[in-house]
């Protein structure tokens, strides 16, 4: 809370006062998500232009521009605390993408709310914020302000990525002639190297070799042993089942399931092969 | 268990979105203003960031990057300081100083808000991906042109030395004309960022829209000019014309401008940031959405 006295921002002590007289910390959920929902306006056409804004005026005719409406995400309720390895598991447009914006805070809810306390770092679809023209190290700087960090605190911390990246020679090279393998551990060891309290991650290991998977689930294992929240989004259920001690299951934006990873995976599982044998 | 401890050292400050209810009214605002700061504050370095990398590429992968942003705006000058000090014949004492004097600052404006209304959509690739306050986009590109104004400002002051360009102690208010100026164009910027991120057939309409402007606002010929006898009125109430005639006082005539135009230009570039904020903040959650 920079240069804002206490006294002067009494509309916000509330959150203040959850979050500092706690008698506890290690007790407080990290993420906590009341009642929330998500809708999508489809916007048919995404350009609605003002032409047809101002036309619809004139002419006095409904609007007709926004078509429809889905809810990616209905009345999701749950919290998570400090250790927790969550894993998110359900099928294709389930809603587990959005679930993760929205943690990311990219998306906000339609109605409920989300608390989040702590730093958050996002690995969505392959980078967190990089900026193609610039070189490696540029992105880490660029990628680390937005994560909170300052110049000189990332520039100590480049030594650390490219050591487990084995970028180092590709350090000034702009980041449009990576390859995608190259972009996605860049963006993995900016993402670990910051020890966010919340990881966030969309299938980001996808695109890696074997050796590079292992390494980084090395590192995962070591950032959650510093009692860190990690949130993975993946279809990969060995290595959910490897790795997380939490399952989250969504269908069609509902937590249909919650609960040790084995068994939401079981569950999961067993409905998917259900709805095939049926 | 020492974790426990390890984080009781530093509790984490709890972002709630959306905000906890307040009432409605002027504490919305307060707070959402609150929260701006707060933000601004810890996402300052990207803005820093973007701006410096800007200038770096413009600037400097060719050794005559400055040389050549200062060409577009030198050729532009020329012409149309010959082609009305000659053929339209305005009677203008040191008229190339004169030009210079409005159009440079006009030059930004007008980069500033068409840069402005394409930044929201042209950072979507960071926008969908982490979450960043997106009040430091179009912020970005208005540093960004600010920068430019103060440096090709500098460099174009020198050069039409010998057309009679002299420094006065009026250069002294030079910031705070320049300041308030970017405040307006601040608040312009934030509602063209807005527009065209909903309708995006804005940035036609933007760019028709400051062409006329720009011939509306006693840029090329000044305010005194006879053929103004009838609509001077009008190109007074232009929320343009203060700021101009700021430069006009300072660079060119060399006086220490009105307090009256000292006056007006800040209620302006108020109500401009003003009007800005409050459409840009109104609609900042639902641009995501719209990408």
């Amino acid at each position: 809370m920079p240069r804002s006295s206490r006294k002067k921002t009494k509309w916000f002590s509330d959150s203040d006062r959850a979050a500092s007289a706690t008698l506890d910390p290690g007790m407080m959920p990290l993420i906590e998500l009341a009642d929330v929902s998500l809708r999508f306006v489809n916007y048919a056409d995404k350009q609605y232009s003002l032409k047809r804004a101002m036309l619809d005026l004139v002419l006095r005719r409904e609007s007709n521009a926004p078509k429809g409406e889905f809810w990616a995400l209905r009345e999701l309720s749950f919290r998570v605390h400090q250790g927790e390895r969550i894993g998110i598991i359900g099928g294709n447009g389930a809603g587990k993408s959005t679930l993760l914006r929205l943690l990311a805070r990219i998306y906000p809810p339609t109605s409920g709310q989300v608390a989040i306390r702590g730093n958050v770092a996002p690995l969505i679809e392959m980078g967190a914020g990089f900026n193609p023209e610039l070189s490696g190290t540029d992105n880490i700087v660029f990628n680390g302000a937005m994560l909170g960090f300052s110049k000189q605190e990332m520039l100590a911390k480049a030594a650390g990525i490219y050591e487990f990246t084995g970028l180092q020679e590709f350090a000034d090279l702009p980041l449009k002639y990576y390859s995608s393998g190259m972009y996605m551990r860049l963006a993995f060891a900016i993402a670990t190297e910051v020890h966010p309290d919340i990881l966030l991650i969309d299938e980001a290991l996808g695109v890696g070799d074997a050796a590079f998977i292992e390494k980084a689930k090395e590192r995962l294992r070591g950032l959650v042993d510093r009692s860190k929240v990690v949130v993975i989004v993946s279809h990969d259920m060995e290595s959910l089942r490897e790795f997380c001690t939490r399952g989250l299951w969504v269908q069609h934006g509902r937590l249909v399931g919650d609960g040790p990873i084995n068994a939401v995976i079981e569950a999961y599982l067993n409905a998917t092969t259900a709805r095939i044998s049926a | 268990m020492d974790v426990r401890q390890a984080a009781s050292v530093k509790v984490p400050h709890a972002e709630f979105f959306p905000p906890p209810p307040a009432p409605r009214g002027p504490n919305v605002w307060r707070r959402r203003l609150h929260d701006d700061r707060r933000e601004l504050t810890r996402f300052w370095p990207v803005v820093q960031n973007m701006v410096v990398q800007e200038l770096k590429v413009r600037y400097q992968r060719s050794i005559l990057g400055f040389v050549w942003t200062l060409l577009n705006p030198l050729l532009m000058l020329a012409t149309q300081g010959f082609v009305f000090s000659h053929l339209f014949r305005a009677n203008v004492e040191h008229y190339p100083v004169f030009l210079f004097a409005g159009s440079v600052p006009w030059m930004f404006l007008n980069a500033s808000l068409s840069d402005a209304a394409m930044s929201i959509i042209m950072n979507e690739g960071l926008i969908r991906k982490i979450y960043l306050p997106k009040l430091i986009f179009p912020m970005a590109r208005v540093l960004i042109g600010l920068v430019t104004l103060v440096f090709s400002m500098a460099a174009m002051f020198l050069l039409l030395w010998p057309m009679g360009a002299r420094p006065s102690w009026s250069m002294l208010t030079l910031p705070a004309a320049i300041g308030l100026f970017a405040v307006f164009t601040m608040g312009l910027s934030l509602v063209v960022a807005t527009a065209n991120t909903f309708f995006r057939d804005c940035g036609h309409l933007i760019s028709v829209f400051l062409q006329a402007w720009y011939f509306l606002t006693p840029i090329i010929f000044p305010i005194e000019a006879p053929m103004f006898d009838r609509v001077r009125w009008m190109l007074e109430l232009n929320p343009a014309y203060s700021f101009i005639e700021l430069f006009h006082e300072i660079l060119w005539a060399g006086r220490w401008p009105r307090w009256e135009l000292w006056a007006l230009a800040s209620v302006i570039a108020v109500v401009s940031l003003g009007v800005g904020y409050a459409t840009f903040k109104s609609q900042e959650d639902k641009m995501v959405f719209r990408l």
